[in-house]
């Protein structure tokens, strides 16, 4: 297909747009590169990220880093269970934290769906809810939950919980509005009654979804709740917090060592049974 | 003269001999055919000239060259000269229509300047050209995602022409199109396939179609090749055979027309 000058100048006369964009469009696109990258930089110096300052603080981290050599081994079981039982109360933490948030955030999702709950004002209601539950971040909340419930994991499970409600509700209210209006459709005309469609049409839809963000949060939330002991919510994060102000560098790398190897498990396994269990539902999109 | 030779080509899917030792020859500027019903291999046998899926066995040749045996750059430069329409347009619903038109221009282009998504002034128009044969300008700027099916198919039907095509493959374009469009789309093939003389291959559910505008007919079943010929020789006892129709007393072509106008052929 050759093309002439005089259709280029023809086409060019008829349809401007095709070969190049609006002037107010491209004017529009270079503010925005131009703010992004000038804020970028202005925080660069604000934040004195000299260079310098980064290299000397390379040479201190490579101090603490060589703490690591020779590994902390422990000896005896008295003074190794103390930090499988962190490890543990760790991972108990984030279950019952994300089982209990998924629990509570269920039902309060299908409030903010809009192809569930078609009344606006209750919808939004329920979404600003959600940001508000959102806008607390885990470690706020178990500072605040530590003053009413006393130390320990409970305010730990706790600030989990609530944290993860706001997350959830959110996440699951956006896989259920992502469902296809197909199969609902279907099953409304087969004389389902409303709850029926969304037991046959939305649910099947939107499980293997919900799945999925489950087992990501526990994983996140296994990551997470190690740093929820080190302000005294339970945990392995404690004793971690512990060694480091005790300055006994060796054990605090060998519990990190414990910690990386515990998050790595975890991650495989969800990952195992994602696939698993995705794949029995086939590729419900 | 021949341009396309396929030559005992099969896919096996496990136990499954979706394409099952099919050999044909296509000349230059034929507009061909294939029939069949779903899960006979046509589709398949497409994409295996395509090469949007490997062979288990066999060869496919152009004017001499064996296309199975193409790699890297040869084999995108074999896709861009072996243009592909699909049923469900396979546009990028994001982007816009001249956009979507110029992906066809991809194959020339490197990583620098398809991350700028960056095309001459030639191919622009080489676009627009494409989208005029179509009475598809108007619509140029529009996403993609926003037009009706037949728009859509026209747009794909550009962004293979804009790949200065040796041949073009058509895998059920007119699938999920109402009559009109249908029409509409099939028209623009049989153009150019006559003002280009661009070898045309199509698969088609519809019968009355196929024998509308093909002058050649092959037809599938269970992955081979049952039928082969001009379309006055597609019998009703042929079709029968084709489809498996044996226990269907009225099995009737009409049932499955989209042509607009075309009254129901009786079953002789």
């Amino acid at each position: 297909m050759n093309v002439t000058e005089k259709e280029i100048a023809h086409y060019r006369a008829q349809v401007p747009h095709l070969y190049s964009e609006p002037l107010q469009v491209r004017l529009q696109r270079a503010a925005v590169w131009v703010g992004i990258v000038g804020l970028f930089i202005y925080c660069l110096i604000v934040f004195d990220f000299s260079p310098a300052r980064i290299m000397t603080g390379v040479e201190r981290f490579g101090r603490v880093l060589s703490f690591m050599f020779p590994p902390y081994i422990w000896t005896s079981w008295f003074e190794f269970a103390p930090i499988l039982e962190g490890l543990l109360e760790t991972l108990a933490i984030a279950f019952l934290g994300t089982v209990l948030g998924a629990v509570i955030a269920f039902p309060l999702s299908f409030l903010g769906a809009k192809n569930i709950n078609r009344i606006p004002f209750l919808r939004h209601t329920t979404r600003r809810g959600y940001d508000v539950i959102r806008a607390f971040e885990t470690l706020i909340l178990a500072l605040i939950f530590i003053r009413a419930f006393g130390l320990g994991p409970l305010p730990g499970i706790l600030a989990m919980a609530v944290s993860e409600i706001g997350t959830f509700a959110k996440l699951f209210s956006e896989a259920i509005e992502n469902t296809s209006e197909k199969p609902v459709d279907g099953v409304k005309a087969s004389g389902g009654s409303r709850f029926q469609t969304v037991r046959f049409g939305v649910m099947p839809q939107v499980s293997p979804v919900i799945i999925s963000i489950l087992l990501y949060n526990f994983e996140s939330n296994v990551r997470s709740g190690t740093i929820l002991g080190i302000v005294g919510a339970g945990g392995i994060g404690f004793l971690l917090s512990d060694r480091i102000s005790a300055y006994k560098w060796d054990e605090a790398w060998s519990i990190i060592f414990l910690i990386i190897i515990m998050v790595y498990i975890i991650d495989w396994l969800s990952a195992k049974i994602r696939k698993k269990i995705i794949g029995e539902f086939g590729d419900t999109k | 003269m021949t341009a396309l030779n396929i030559s005992g080509l099969s896919k096996h899917f496990g136990t499954t001999k979706a394409v099952d030792s099919a050999t044909l020859d296509i000349e230059a500027g034929q507009f061909v055919g294939v029939i069949g019903r779903s899960g006979a291999g046509k589709s398949t046998l497409l994409r295996l000239i395509n090469r949007l899926i490997e062979p288990t066995e066999g060869s496919v040749s152009f004017d001499g060259v064996d296309i199975t045996k193409l790699k890297g750059k040869a084999l995108r430069q074999w896709r861009r000269d072996c243009a592909m329409i699909f049923q469900q347009f396979n546009l990028v619903d994001r982007l816009d229509v001249i956009t979507n038109v110029l992906i066809g221009r991809v194959a020339e282009h490197g990583v620098l300047s398809s991350t700028a998504m960056r095309f001459s002034d030639e191919e622009r128009t080489m676009a627009a050209k494409a989208l005029d044969r179509l009475d598809m300008v108007p619509f140029a700027l529009q996403r993609a995602g926003t037009l009706s099916g037949g728009q859509q198919q026209r747009v794909a039907i550009a962004r293979a022409l804009v790949q200065n095509p040796r041949i073009m493959l058509a895998d059920e374009p007119i699938a999920s199109l109402d009559p009109g469009n249908a029409t509409r789309v099939m028209d623009a093939l049989r153009t150019i396939n006559e003002e280009d003389k661009l070898t045309v291959l199509v698969n088609l559910h519809t019968l009355d179609t196929a024998r509308e505008y093909c002058g050649r007919i092959i037809a599938m079943r269970q992955g081979q090749v049952m039928f082969d010929g001009p379309a006055h020789e597609l019998t009703d006892a042929v079709v029968r055979d084709i489809y498996g129709a044996d226990g269907l007393d009225d099995f009737n072509e009409a049932v499955t027309s989209t042509s607009v106008g075309n009254r129901p052929r009786v079953a002789a």
